[in-house]
């Protein structure tokens, strides 16, 4: 079952990743599939934890540099028939009867989807459509992407095992609202690197990261990681201003969303404190 | 760090990044300023003068610690480790010419590989000996932010 959990893991970021590929309808398609394929992994991951089988987030780089979205379909296709033939590693039969419905549903589905071209996304011209930007100020907005995208996708992975892993109802419910919250960025930042040709799947996680001891720490880190995040939208808010306003209103309302994060955690710790 | 073609490729695609299974060797890298690190692994063919015949890498950084791994860990594939020995020579005489905070990240992950070299040739001597791991020396902050640190 650890081989169908790695590779329900790929496809969900195989699928989410073509999501930001699409410049059509297909592309809330993709992300609905993706949802799904995550809850899939929630799944799994759940039956781990009641069997007290021990599991890590540990996947191969997902690749997606193609030039047509049909490319990727196909390719997911494969990942899911694959998935099909595994789901009886899972002793748990309504799980697999509910994930063999979804993946069928799915690819029949994604077998319709319009073609597109997506050579775009992987062209590396670091343009954004109707921005003039700087050379400096493109360095920073691509670096930016490439942390925070990576970012956004460690403390889904993190905030999640950290739920599935308690039972504690008041922490629960915040770290449900910070996997929800990096969902949103990561979908923000996932189409901006769309745009600007520089598409990529994040890197693996280090077990150490979602797997620590101390969760105080762990919520003070992340404040002080907020803060930072906090400060390098500022910086870019104000590097693209004079270009585009849409964009610096953009990086300032990440900016404030940041707060809402810091307070949250902020209540984690506190409630932690107090018990 | 500037994002020309050639890193952003290794920043969308990251060269052997990953897990190793059963690696002959692990060494690591570390940033005690702000506990950032690398991990070298290695699969090395046993010889005078070993191979390195496969080799990964995982960080816990910056995307400039995942361009320098990409980078070195592709340059150490197949190679022997008086050439490797080479390399993190090569990579650390490299640092005077980047901003402190590429530096630290690049240095980071030239000592995971000497770390991962001199691993592999202690569990020769010792075959429970675990692992090396080395902290870098480079100051990683900013000139910007030590100015205001004087300043407070």
């Amino acid at each position: 079952m650890k081989q169908l959990f790695k590779e329900v893991h790929e496809t969900w970021l195989a699928t989410q990743f073509t999501g930001f590929m699409s410049q059509t309808q297909s592309r809330q398609k993709l992300y609905e599939f993706s949802n799904i394929l995550f809850k899939h992994l929630t799944w799994l991951e759940n039956d781990f934890i009641k069997n007290n089988t021990t599991y890590t987030y540990d996947i191969p780089q997902v690749p997606i540099k193609v030039t047509h979205l049909s490319h990727m379909l196909n390719n997911i296709i494969k990942r899911i028939e694959s998935i099909e033939s595994q789901l009886n590693s899972c002793k748990d039969e309504h799980i697999t009867f509910r994930m063999a419905s979804d993946l069928d549903y799915i690819k029949s589905v994604l077998v319709k989807l319009p073609e597109e071209n997506v050579e775009k996304c992987f062209l590396a011209e670091k343009n954004y459509p109707n921005v003039e930007l700087s050379d400096e100020a493109r360095d920073a907005l691509t670096i930016f992407l490439f942390e925070e995208s990576y970012k956004e996708y460690e403390l889904i992975m993190v905030y999640n095992y950290s739920k599935a892993n308690s039972d504690n109802a008041f922490l629960n419910r915040i770290f449900q609202i910070l996997i929800d919250e990096s969902f949103f960025h990561l979908r923000s930042f996932g189409q901006m690197m769309a745009e600007m040709g520089i598409l990529g799947v994040p890197r693996s996680l280090m077990e150490e990261i979602y797997k620590f001891d101390n969760l105080e720490q762990f919520l003070k880190d992340g404040i002080q990681e907020e803060i930072g995040a906090k400060e390098e939208c500022k910086k870019l808010a104000a590097a693209v201003s004079e270009s585009s306003e849409h964009f610096a209103d953009f990086f300032t309302f990440i900016n404030n969303q940041e707060n809402y994060h810091i307070a949250l955690m902020e209540e984690a710790l506190e409630y932690i404190n107090n018990k | 760090m500037t994002a020309d073609a050639h890193l952003i490729e290794h920043m969308m695609n990251p060269k052997n990044y990953g897990n190793m299974e059963n690696p002959d060797a692990t060494g690591m890298g570390k940033n005690p300023q702000n506990g950032e690190k690398v991990a070298i692994y290695l699969k090395v063919d046993k010889q005078d003068d070993p191979l390195i015949t496969d080799i990964s890498f995982q960080a816990i950084g910056c995307t400039t610690t995942i361009v320098s791994g990409s980078i070195v860990t592709s340059e150490a594939r197949d190679i022997h480790f008086s050439r490797a020995e080479e390399l993190v020579s090569a990579t650390l005489g490299l640092l005077e010419n980047q901003s402190p905070e590429d530096a630290a990240c690049t240095e980071m992950v030239a000592l995971a590989l000497k770390a991962a070299l001199d691993t592999y040739n202690e569990k020769q001597k010792d075959p429970e000996f675990s692992m090396y791991s080395y902290h870098i020396t480079t100051d990683c902050t900013p000139k910007e932010e030590e100015n205001q640190e004087e300043e407070k």
